[in-house]
């Protein structure tokens, strides 16, 4: 199963794409011969928790699942799997949140938080890892990143293979066309925030690029 | 010649166009846009480094505009009708950018042949500095 990690509907400030676009793209991409099974919404300080996307997702047999994408003060964190607990200790809209504190939480109430984009120059988790406190927990990162600029892909892929860390893959769409264009694989199917979760924790799956899921 | 939007399908995408973006050509539209306003971080290499930037940049609305010339060009015999810009990383200039696009959905709308278009300005490497949504309509066939 191929799961968009990374994405932004217009529920985020700086988003220009609606969920039922970015999910009609999809049946562009497989007309193509790609394959995009599930998207994550990650929207930027918030979890969305007042639009219901079922109906749009059985309309165009994606699974769309919720997440989000925080900022702290060792760059940006994508949560999975964030329920009432979590969201009910931090206050998501915070732009200096407390990382570890994040992590620890994360872990301890069903979730993950892992390090969005790591290799973004000036803010990714590249410029903190061996500076900031104990981020022992981190053991995921964000390794395929599609709004990356040239070196940033790069640096995350040397941090994962220095820290031996795995990697997920995320488009980081912001734009329809943008959907999909990394993914992460997992040999499971996953229906919902909490299988996802269980499917990172389980930590058999890799980053891939769009390309790559062309078997035609 | 005319662009009908018959012609026209989700997932085709707009024939790129490359700009040289030179000094004199931000100088020239800072002369007009803020009538003589003196030098700024648009204009002035070392007042833009002086803020922290890497060199002068190319200001938002005339990235925009150019932008809007590159879709008109494509939409030629049809209009633009709407432009929501999102600026992600500063467009130093000199330099070359190229404009692409492509169209991500297609429907009449109040009796308008509406296209939607991602479109990009994106430096010599590819990477993406400006993203738009654009609303084009196309004339249909009589």
């Amino acid at each position: 199963m191929y799961v968009d990690m990374h994405c932004h509907s217009v529920s985020s400030d700086d988003s220009r794409a609606t969920v039922e676009q970015y999910l009609k793209w999809i049946q562009v991409l497989r007309k193509r011969g790609q394959q995009v099974d599930a998207i994550v919404l990650t929207e930027h300080r918030k979890f969305d928790a007042e639009h219901d996307y079922s109906a749009l997702s059985s309309q165009y047999g994606v699974v769309v699942l919720k997440g989000s994408e925080l900022d702290t003060r060792y760059g940006h964190f994508l949560v999975y799997g964030a329920n009432q607990r979590l969201q009910r200790s931090f206050d998501f809209t915070d732009t200096k949140l407390d990382s570890v504190a994040l992590m620890q939480e994360a872990k301890e109430c069903g979730a993950i938080a892992i390090p969005a984009h790591p290799g973004r120059f000036g803010i990714g988790f590249c410029e903190y890892v061996d500076k900031g406190p104990d981020f022992s927990d981190v053991g995921i990162v964000e390794l395929l990143n599609g709004g990356s600029r040239r070196g940033e892909n790069e640096r995350a892929e040397e941090l994962v293979g220095k820290k031996s860390f795995l990697g997920t893959g995320g488009s980081d769409a912001h734009f329809v066309s943008a959907i999909g264009t990394c993914l992460t694989e997992f040999p499971q199917n996953i229906r919902n925030e909490q299988e996802l979760v269980e499917a990172l924790l389980a930590k058999e799956f890799r980053a891939v690029r769009l390309e790559e899921t062309n078997h035609h | 010649m005319t662009r009908y939007y018959d012609q026209v399908d989700m997932g085709d995408e707009l024939a790129s166009v490359e700009k040289e973006v030179s000094d004199q050509m931000v100088l020239d539209f800072c002369d007009v846009w803020s009538s003589g306003g003196g030098a700024s971080r648009f204009t002035d290499h070392e007042i833009a480094k002086k803020e922290g930037l890497p060199g002068a940049i190319v200001p938002g609305i005339m990235s925009m505009n150019y932008m809007a010339q590159f879709l008109a060009g494509w939409a030629d015999g049809g209009q633009l009708k709407k432009l929501d810009v999102v600026f992600r990383q500063p467009v130093q200039h000199p330099q070359t950018i190229s404009f692409v696009g492509v169209i991500t959905d297609k429907n009449q709308v109040a009796g308008e042949n509406q296209v939607e278009c991602d479109v990009y300005i994106q430096n010599a490497y590819g990477d993406r500095l400006v993203g738009g949504k654009a609303t084009v309509v196309l004339p249909g066939r009589k």
